[in-house]
């Protein structure tokens, strides 16, 4: 949250999980963060169950890292 | 008396929170300090059993969203400085690592540190099989055996929290179990769990991953065959962060949460407290307690109206908060980016993955990596400034 403020696109990855600890987090640093949500849990996973996050994740990535670029 | 702050809280936890909020709606200036983030140990669960009232079941951090956005709307300002002494005094003075800062009165609610068992080559295998979040690392010993070690309500919910996800769950109980009869109820219906009281860990196991724990009980001693080990003993307290103010063995400060320390304005609520009942529903007790005895403290002598004039742009964000700023000065660019993992099990792997997977999109040549030293410290700030003058994107691995 700190690079964005400092100018940084910063996408933060996220769980499910965690997801409303990161919100309130950003509600107490007064930063709008841009958020990747993606199922919980991300650590024990084996290497298919990881790739297969990792696409879902990448699809969001693409498109939220192209439109911060679009409009810088 | 000219201060800083009418209230300075240290800890943003349940009871922390809730004090502060009280302190605010009084009409208080008030600043919250947590090195980390709000939320305490609510940041380390996922369910909380018996609350808001026995019998119900409610979510953390949906409570801890809820802690946080009162404080917001309250007035109470957050801040992530690490406070690193509170000198007596008056007014009392905070040392912090932004500074030093004074505040008519100061409440404590730092909660405890993590447990440890004090074990040789215990802290070379945190985050390699000794833990203290089943939420947070449970799914790494999915069908696997942990231990658990603990006596208490906090103990019994993290044991049944991983009875979901592993083989086997080993409760090692140094005494007599303090839990309720609803947990031991509980705990005794999970068929993956089994109790052992009068128990204790003497020696760890394993190289570079925990693969086991010596257990001494009455009938002897043996190895028990673990891949993860969960401690919830050996917690400390905040002993010596006051000046003046005594600690009890376990380092936890011997004064009021309703009555002011005895060097002077200093109030200390939540688990932080020489015999706190350390529960949730104690904490927020004791938070309004601090709260509501601060308030007291600080209500001029002639009971008359402690008016004040309020900014009327409180709350309304500054210029430069509250959104994405523009592109950074420099000459970075959009072909600079970077990895930043907070070092969790399997965070870094995703990270690359998804890089991998932009630099393809983008053509990008190879990205910058960062990683915390370990998931439960602040970011460095050399590491936040080298990213923040070098990058134009940085993805950031932030809460898995």
């Amino acid at each position: 949250m700190e690079l964005e403020k400092r100018g940084v696109v910063a996408p933060l990855v996220v769980t499910s999980t965690f997801l409303p600890l990161v919100q309130a987090q950003a509600k107490a640093r007064r930063v709008d963060p841009r958020v990747i949500v993606v199922p919980h849990p991300i650590g024990g996973l084996n290497e298919a169950e990881l790739a297969e996050k990792i696409a879902f994740a990448a699809a969001a990535l693409l498109a939220l890292a192209d439109e911060a670029r679009g409009t810088s | 008396m000219t201060t800083d702050w009418d209230v300075a809280v240290v800890g943003a936890g349940t009871a922390g929170l809730t004090a502060a909020t009280v302190a605010a709606r009084s009409g208080l200036r008030v600043v919250a300090y947590d090195r980390m983030a709000p939320g305490g140990q609510l940041v380390n669960l996922t369910v909380l059993h018996d609350f808001p009232q026995p019998g119900l079941v409610s979510g953390a951090s949906e409570l801890m969203a809820e802690l946080v956005a009162q404080a917001a709307a309250a007035g109470v300002t957050m801040n992530f400085a690490e406070v690193t002494r509170v000198h007596a005094g008056a007014p009392p003075r905070l040392s912090t690592t932004d500074g030093e800062v004074t505040a008519g009165a100061v409440l404590v609610a730092t909660g405890l540190s993590a447990g440890r068992l004090g074990l040789r080559g215990e802290e070379e295998l945190v985050g390699r099989g000794v833990s203290t979040c089943a939420g947070c690392d449970g799914p790494l010993f999915r069908d696997r055996s942990v231990a658990v070690v603990g006596d208490d309500e906090w103990t019994a919910d993290e044991a049944l929290e991983l009875a979901g996800l592993a083989s086997t769950v080993t409760v090692l109980v140094p005494g007599e179990p303090r839990w309720s009869a609803a947990r031991a109820e509980r705990l005794a219906a999970a068929d993956r769990v089994e109790v052992l009281t009068s128990a204790s860990v003497v020696a760890l196991r394993g190289s570079g991953v925990l693969s086991g724990v010596i257990v001494r009980t009455a009938g002897g001693e043996r190895e028990l065959a673990v891949s993860g080990l969960f401690s919830y003993v050996g917690r400390r307290g905040p002993a010596g962060l006051v000046d003046g103010v005594p600690a009890d063995a376990a380092g936890r400060l011997h004064a009021g949460s309703g009555a002011p320390a005895a060097v002077g304005p200093v109030f200390v609520a939540g688990d932080a407290r020489a015999g706190a009942e350390q529960s949730l529903a104690a904490a927020t007790a004791d938070g309004t307690r601090a709260g509501e005895a601060a308030v007291a403290a600080l209500r001029p002598a002639d009971g008359g109206l402690n008016l004040r004039i309020i900014d009327p742009t409180h709350g309304v964000l500054p210029e430069d908060e509250g959104a994405a700023a523009g592109a950074p000065a420099g000459t970075t660019d959009w072909t600079q980016v970077a990895l930043f993992s907070n070092s969790k099990p399997n965070a870094t792997e995703l990270l690359q993955g998804m890089g991998a997977k932009l630099r393809a999109h983008w053509d990008l040549p190879e990205l910058g990596f960062a990683s915390k030293e370990s998931a439960s410290v602040p970011a460095d700030g050399d590491t936040i400034d080298w990213l923040a003058q070098r990058y134009r994107m940085v993805l950031v691995a932030a809460g898995d």
